[in-house]
């Protein structure tokens, strides 16, 4: 017979530091020494005061000082325990800054905000109220924008293109004013431009990621045209990180597809010589397509056997790699009584 | 009480709130007969709909039942790695959590485990699915599997499996390999055999596979060889692959030679096999070096030191419905 089980829940370890429950990280990383610093601290202290939410500010400067630096010690000599600020030797970029905050929050829920008022404040509620509801990313949508149309229009062809690569029916990767929990970082490793796609990398991940709609009260700086190179090494970040990541366990599937392909060209290539040869009665030393596909069938080849080296890698590996990552583990306490 | 569990049943699930209430009792029904200590185990592949809090609800009801809640979505075959890595039962099953399997098939298994089977695998033999899209390419893909494996599993697909914990213990489990672990479990010495098992048509939600797996099909094939019967020794597999191209090469350099006149005037078929010899000659020589950098990456493992499992069984081995 069996009594009524005392639920036991039992927590894997959530990382080195202790976590507030419910609490809120606030990273805000500063990568000018104008940043309006202390207007951001206030507008966002004022909503999450207004929501009795458990919050601390975190002030990453990407190797900048100036006004913002002075304004940031003022603030944190103020109220210590709320206001932290992290200063970079160098600069790092916006991801190296996301992960430094992340390193010094202790928040389980991590907000991050530009270092501008661009969004209106009220926008936190909501998204705090998604992530206690399961959400794991809530990101921020500024479907009315204030800033010039050319900027617009960059930012929404970056969104669009991004959105038929990736998958991820996101529609604004270019506001950083994001909230999420804290698990979405723990095993990512930032550089580069990681911290703009940080919503589509979640997503692919397998979190919960959701977009709110916000209300854009301004933008920093003037219309202008971003380089092609500079969308083009972007899009080539995000993609190699997505690729890499999704063919780690299955690299024959990536060489496979590659080889395939060529197998497939050179045998035509050869195949088409042949039966000409045989049809016409060509020679087929008059043909060079005829080594050109002979070569290219064994690149192909090739490629698949690159393909297996790497599978047998991953196998001799995989007891090393481990895919899952468990939240939590609900089991009764009587069975838990054998050592 | 329960002491520590005999049986582990491991459910992946993922979007399945209105089929796990069914399925617990039916499990429930299938095993309590039995008079043996078991456990179910629901991993909960982050599902977006109540199957979490369904789940809870069962664990609150029934002390035998675990959760496990994973912090990402991460597809079926990891959320079943989670399930063995938690499992404590001797004989681990895994069943699907749509109701598609029929929990009171479970016992079948569970008899052709004790008859000395280290491995048994469902059998959809009536399988009740769309033929174009999910059986007539599943029936080419499993045929292709025995064949080149030398393991004749009819289903590869099937979830209904059972497993002696400890052979599967060493086997890793990632990427969509839990549709292959009975080949590769053979390829350590597993016994594996193969139990028809009743398949019903869904009732709750939808199918959550897609078509479009041919090819992947075929790569998966290369790479279930080579794990199967090569993961101690690549550089055999390799030297295999490159058997056809060793053929081919023979042949173009006999032709080659017999027609070396035309080979120092330059214009003639004796040319270009001359060539094509030499890259297959390259191919060859480029495949062996592969073999032996997978040789190297096992060694440097030390894979090969772990012997292949035999695992211990003392009952009879009748023949019949085990395969293999």
């Amino acid at each position: 017979m069996r009594s009524a089980p005392a639920v036991e829940e039992t927590r894997q370890p959530a990382g080195r530091r202790s976590t507030h429950a419910g609490a809120v990280s606030v990273i805000i990383p500063v990568t000018k020494p104008t940043a309006e610093v202390g207007e951001v601290v206030r507008a966002l202290t004022q909503e999450l005061e207004r929501l009795s939410r458990d919050h601390e500010f975190i002030l990453v400067f990407d190797g900048v000082r100036g006004a913002a630096w002075l304004e940031a010690q003022r603030l944190s000599t103020e109220r210590p325990e709320k206001v932290h600020t992290v200063g970079l030797q160098q600069s790092f970029g916006e991801s190296v800054c996301l992960s430094a905050g992340y390193e010094k929050a202790r928040g389980a829920i991590l907000l991050t905000s530009p270092q501008y008022v661009q969004v209106d404040p009220s926008a936190i509620g909501p998204m705090l109220a998604a992530i206690d509801q399961g959400e794991d990313f809530v990101t921020s949508w500024r479907r009315r924008r204030v800033d010039p149309w050319l900027n617009r229009l960059q930012s929404n062809l970056f969104n669009w293109i991004t959105r038929r690569i990736i998958h991820v029916k996101l529609h604004d990767l270019n506001c950083t004013f994001r909230a999420f929990r804290r698990e979405v970082l723990e095993e990512m490793h930032l550089y580069g431009d990681m911290y703009r796609f940080l919503p589509a990398i979640a997503f692919r991940q397998g979190f919960r990621v959701t977009e709110l709609e916000v209300v854009h009260l301004r933008e920093w700086g003037g219309a202008g045209l971003f380089g092609v190179g500079v969308y083009a090494r972007r899009l080539l970040d995000v993609l190699g990180m997505l690729f890499l990541a999704k063919f780690t366990l299955k690299p024959l599937r990536f060489f496979g597809a590659i080889g395939g392909l060529f197998m497939l060209l050179g045998g035509a290539m050869a195949a088409y010589i042949e039966i000409e040869h045989l049809v016409k009665g060509s020679g087929v030393y008059q043909r060079p397509l005829f080594l050109i596909g002979v070569l290219m069938l064994m690149l192909g080849v090739q490629i698949i056997g690159f393909g297996l080296v790497g599978e047998i890698i991953i196998y001799t590996q995989a007891r090393n790699l481990r895919e899952y990552r468990v939240e939590r583990i609900w089991e009764s306490r009587d069975d838990r009584e054998r050592p | 009480m329960e002491k520590v569990p005999d049986i582990t049943v491991v459910v992946p699930v993922f979007d399945e709130e209105d089929s796990l209430p069914t399925l617990q009792a039916e499990i429930v029904r299938a095993l309590d007969p039995l008079g043996r200590a078991f456990e179910v185990v629901y991993v909960d592949d982050r599902s977006a709909d109540r199957s979490l809090a369904v789940i809870l609800d069962l664990q609150r009801t029934d002390g035998r039942v675990r959760a496990i809640a994973l912090r990402a979505r991460v597809g079926q075959t990891a959320a079943m790695a989670a399930g063995f890595d938690h499992a404590r039962g001797e004989v681990v099953v895994t069943i699907d959590g749509d109701l598609q399997n029929d929990p009171a098939d479970i016992p079948l298994l569970l008899d052709a485990l004790e008859r000395g089977a280290d491995v048994v695998s469902g059998w959809r033999k009536d399988r009740r699915d769309g033929f174009v899209l999910r059986r007539l390419p599943s029936l080419f893909a499993n045929r292709l599997i025995a064949l080149v494996s030398g393991v004749a599993v009819h289903d590869t697909g099937c979830t209904l499996k059972a497993f002696r914990r400890e052979v599967v213990e060493h086997l890793p489990i990632y990427a969509e390999q839990h549709r292959f672990l009975p080949v590769l479990s053979a390829g350590s010495g597993a016994r594996i055999s193969e139990i028809v098992v009743n398949h019903r048509p869904r009732r709750f939600g939808r199918s959550k596979y897609g078509l479009g797996r041919a090819a992947r099909v075929l790569l998966d094939l290369l790479v279930v060889k080579m794990l199967s019967s090569f993961s101690q020794r690549p550089l055999s597999y390799f030297a295999l692959l490159t058997a056809p191209f060793a053929l081919l090469l023979i042949g173009l350099l006999a032709s080659a030679l017999a027609n070396a006149e035309q080979i120092t005037s330059g214009n003639g078929w004796g040319t270009v096999a001359l060539f094509t010899t030499m890259i297959l000659f390259m191919a060859c020589v480029y495949f062996v070096m592969l073999g032996l950098l997978a040789e190297l990456a096992v060694k440097a493992s030390g894979m090969h030191r772990s012997r292949p499992h035999r695992p211990l069984s003392t009952a009879g081995f009748p023949a019949g419905e085990i395969v293999r």
